[in-house]
């Protein structure tokens, strides 16, 4: 497929909260089959970018597309149905929902059996549950959780709810794939296991952009990397230029203590 | 190392977890063979009041899935109930329909009108919805009186068609309003496992995340309300049918608060046993009020408090239940 027709792309994306530049005009191409990197300082614009991309947000100013078609104005409901998807920064599981059942509202939106189906035990009912349940069960298992999957949110340490936010990301297939800070709360081993499961998910067809504190991951699986200051772009490349970057040792790499 | 600690602690919790599952289900089996058998056992006032308990409890649960599924507190229920009720009692006694039309269509009018409520209020919570629906409460009785033509006014219709010709009407009443709680409470936990209950319980607590997978919160809220009205139109009609008369004095403001009251005492549970206990509660509060009528105000006061209590902890009430009930 055509690198660039499937690129998730941003022009002039502005964004502001009363009077408070957050994003100040970023020009973004995510492309297909890579995995790139968004880092900086907290409070730097991340979380906002990514906002703007699945449409939470409405930048007051710039053009989001994806595939060559406009996402202006498109619900986040609508662009997950593009499948544009993405995991939170702080974990948003269902306290309600086991681990099994909160993965499967990952793939909720490739399904569509009607409401009679919700309350009488009709065999498409009955099918469409026992289908997101196996994908389910296939994401978690590829993460190392398939223990967990009966357990409730309340009941697991925050890494493990943290591999679960992901897991519900990825478990429906999607064409774009947005990660904020996956690896936040992880131990090394989980960490090592999140960047292989990662890496096995690169693909052609896939954008994948990983917002990352960990420098280590994002320099080992990233092709390219943004990196956002206060709202702009100070640099942006492969991991090596970006490493050598002065601008990026001084506010990021050179202010990083640990 | 504390990792593998996390999961061997949480396999036992899953076991026992799974032994009370056992337990609580072998138990409402059990309630439910009662029920069955209890008409041949007790004497006709107390087959006509359970049969009205079975009705009440309908509409507990109408409360309590809007607590559960949608997080939000509603005091005008008995605007849903009355749609209900009136659907029933209008086409029995002005054009002889009996049940087996009227409780479906019944239904039909309680969905739409949930979702007729839903959309203008989409974007209010809390306190103002809570606001909103007392609205509803306040004109049920004025709407009924005006159009006394049709729903008989301050005298009310009185619902006699019978379901199966030929059986005794005092069962029929009672076994045609536990059939449908039944039902309503099968229907209840067929929706927690399917898609669409499991996209509104992360509507409810996440709404941002809802919206990322797909599911628009406005859609979560207008589909929950809907649900809601639907049972609460259900537990009208069998009020109208179990407890034979309808009139405004059955959807009075004060009815709807002891439906929400009936819902917090139950937990806002919405099993069948759970359900019983609201139902159980708001039967028996008319009769014990009536008793004791010099201390009507102070119950009332006592029943509002614990109304304002409750939507003061209901976000943590509801986040300690689910903790608890949620994986069953
Ligand atoms: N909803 C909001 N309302 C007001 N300010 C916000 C909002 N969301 C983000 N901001 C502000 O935008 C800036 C960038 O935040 P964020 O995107 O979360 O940064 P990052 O993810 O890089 O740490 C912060 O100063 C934050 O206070
Ligand atoms: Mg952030």
């Amino acid at each position: 497929m055509d690198v660039l027709t499937n690129a998730l792309t941003g022009q002039g994306i502005s964004l502001s909260f009363g009077g408070i530049k957050v994003l100040k005009g970023l020009d973004v191409s995510f492309r297909a089959g890579e995995i790139t990197g968004l880092i900086g300082p907290n409070g730097a614009g991340k979380t906002s970018l990514f906002n703007c991309l699945t449409g939470a947000y409405s930048p007051q100013e710039g053009q989001i597309a994806f595939a060559g078609q406009s996402l202006d104005g498109l619900s986040p409901a609508a662009r997950a149905s593009k499948g544009i998807v993405r995991s939170f920064q702080h974990v948003a599981l269902s306290p309600d929902l086991t681990v099994l059942e909160n993965v499967m509202i990952g793939v909720a939106r490739n399904h569509d059996t009607g409401w009679l189906n919700a309350f009488l035990p009709l065999p498409r009912g009955c099918a469409e549950r026992a289908e997101m349940e196996r994908a389910a069960m296939g994401a978690l298992a590829d993460l190392g959780l398939a223990d967990a999957a009966h357990s409730l949110p309340d009941a697991l340490p925050p890494g493990m709810l943290r591999l679960v936010e992901i897991a519900r990301a990825i478990v429906g297939k999607p064409d774009v794939l947005l990660l904020d800070e996956p690896a936040a709360g992880l131990n090394n081993s989980e960490t090592r296991d999140l960047m292989q499961t990662l890496q096995k998910l690169r693909s052609g067809g896939l954008v994948m952009v990983v917002v990352e504190h960990d420098m280590d991951l994002v320099m080992s699986i990233c092709d390219r990397i943004y990196v956002l200051n206060f709202g702009e772009f100070v640099a942006c490349g492969a991991p090596d230029e970006v490493r050598r970057d002065p601008d990026v040792i001084r506010i990021y790499l050179g202010s990083d203590d640990d | 190392m504390s990792d593998q600690n996390a999961t061997l602690g949480l396999s036992s919790v899953d076991r026992s977890g799974l032994r009370g599952m056992v337990s609580a289900r072998v138990g409402t089996w059990l309630l439910i063979a009662i029920a069955l058998c209890l008409p041949m056992v007790v004497g006709g006032s107390w087959v006509f009041a359970l049969g009205v308990c079975f009705a009440n409890a309908i509409g507990v649960l109408s409360v309590s899935v809007l607590v559960r599924y949608g997080g939000e507190v509603s005091i005008g229920h008995t605007f849903f109930s009355a749609v209900g009720a009136y659907t029933v009692a209008i086409l029995d006694t002005r054009y002889g329909i009996p049940l087996w039309f009227s409780v479906p269509l019944a239904l039909a009018f309680g969905v739409v009108a949930g979702i007729l409520f839903a959309w203008p209020s989409r974007r209010l919570s809390g306190i103002y919805l809570a606001v909103s629906t007392l609205a509803l409460a306040l004109a049920v009785p004025e709407i009924i009186n005006n159009a006394d033509s049709l729903t008989g006014g301050y005298e009310g219709l009185y619902v006699s068609k019978p379901l199966v010709p030929g059986v005794k009407m005092s069962l029929q009443r009672y076994y045609a309003a536990l059939a449908v709680l039944l039902a309503v409470t099968y229907g209840l936990s067929r929706l927690r496992h399917s898609r669409q209950g499991l996209t509104l319980l992360l509507a409810k607590s996440h709404p941002a995340a809802a919206d990322a997978f797909g599911t628009r919160r406005v859609w979560a809220r207008i589909a929950v309300m809907g649900i809601s009205g639907g049972i609460a139109a259900l537990c009208g009609a069998m009020l109208a049918f179990a407890g034979s008369t309808v009139s405004p004095s059955g959807f009075t403001f004060w009815a709807a608060i002891f439906l929400l009251v009936g819902s917090v005492v139950s937990v806002y549970g919405l099993t069948f046993p759970r359900a019983l206990i609201g139902g159980a509660f708001l039967t028996l509060i008319p009769q014990f009020l009536s008793a004791s009528g010099a201390w009507i105000p102070v119950l009332y006061g006592v029943a509002l408090l614990g109304v304002i209590l409750a939507g003061h902890y209901l976000p943590q009430l509801t986040q300690a239940m689910g903790r608890r009930k949620g994986g069953a």
